[in-house]
């Protein structure tokens, strides 16, 4: 057995990030890759699968030119299909799963947009020295601002109802 | 291309991936996709408040050129 067979067998089992099972998380991204692979597949569309953990969670990218199809509006289309993986690797493994899933690079692109969107505001709480509220987001588009505001020194919240829910970025 | 889509989506989400079908009618107002599953399996396709089945026709539709409609039924109504 070569070194890095040694490496990715028996040892790994032991190996956690945190409290999370690093096999199972490689584990939740194949199944993941196998079922979006199939629907690529069906729908002649040309994507790569890179798989990776990311945050204790199993991260998908479906890489490629000429998926928006597959990313819609807003990220609707991939919010779906995100939503459908999770339920094929819950049927697997038996066990809720936060995979996420990008495609397009989309997820990544509105990361960015969406730290500089908390920044600014930031900015602006700083020299008004009063709360301002960003508009309606997902739960993951709102942590990230929450994270980016934390980084920044200040506090924000969450109001409203789902799907209106949206971030407030109070003064220090 | 969307049937066999659609039936590769829902198999991967269910405990009886082998009792899927989905059958193609042509309607007047577009194309109608049928989805056939095991009793057991009724309500997880369709999902708390619809939520799945929504998650199906959001994919489907973004695949379709036209108007797409989809049932779910399960196996012994036929």
């Amino acid at each position: 057995m070569s070194e890095a067979e040694s490496k990715s067998g028996a040892d790994e089992s032991a190996e956690t990030v945190g409290s999370v099972d690093l096999r199972l998380l490689e584990r939740e991204g194949d199944i993941a890759a196998d079922y979006l692979e199939g629907l690529l597949d069906i729908a002649d569309l040309d994507g790569d699968i890179d798989m990776d953990v990311e945050n204790d969670r199993a991260m998908v990218s479906v890489v490629g030119d000429g998926l928006d199809s597959l990313v819609g509006t807003d990220g609707k289309v991939l919010d779906a299909l995100q939503d459908l993986t999770r339920l094929a690797v819950w049927r697997e493994t038996g066990e809720r799963t936060r995979l996420m899933l990008d495609i397009g690079g989309y997820r990544s692109r509105r990361k960015g947009e969406l730290v500089e969107l908390a920044k600014r505001a930031v900015e602006t709480v700083r020299a008004s020295g009063e709360s301002e509220s960003l508009g309606a987001m997902t739960p993951f588009e709102r942590k990230i601002v929450h994270d980016a505001v934390a980084e920044a020194g200040l506090r924000s919240e969450s109001e409203g109802v789902e799907p209106r829910r949206y971030v407030v970025v109070m003064p220090a | 291309m969307l049937a066999q889509a659609l039936e590769h989506l829902v198999a991967g989400i269910v405990e009886h991936p082998d009792d899927v079908t989905v059958r193609t009618r042509q309607q007047r107002r577009g194309q109608l996709l049928q989805v056939h599953v095991h009793p057991d399996d009724l309500g997880k396709v369709i999902g708390r408040g619809g939520r799945t089945a929504t998650a199906f026709r959001t994919v489907v539709s973004a695949l379709a050129d036209d108007n797409v409609r989809i049932d779910f039924v399960d196996v012994d109504e036929r």
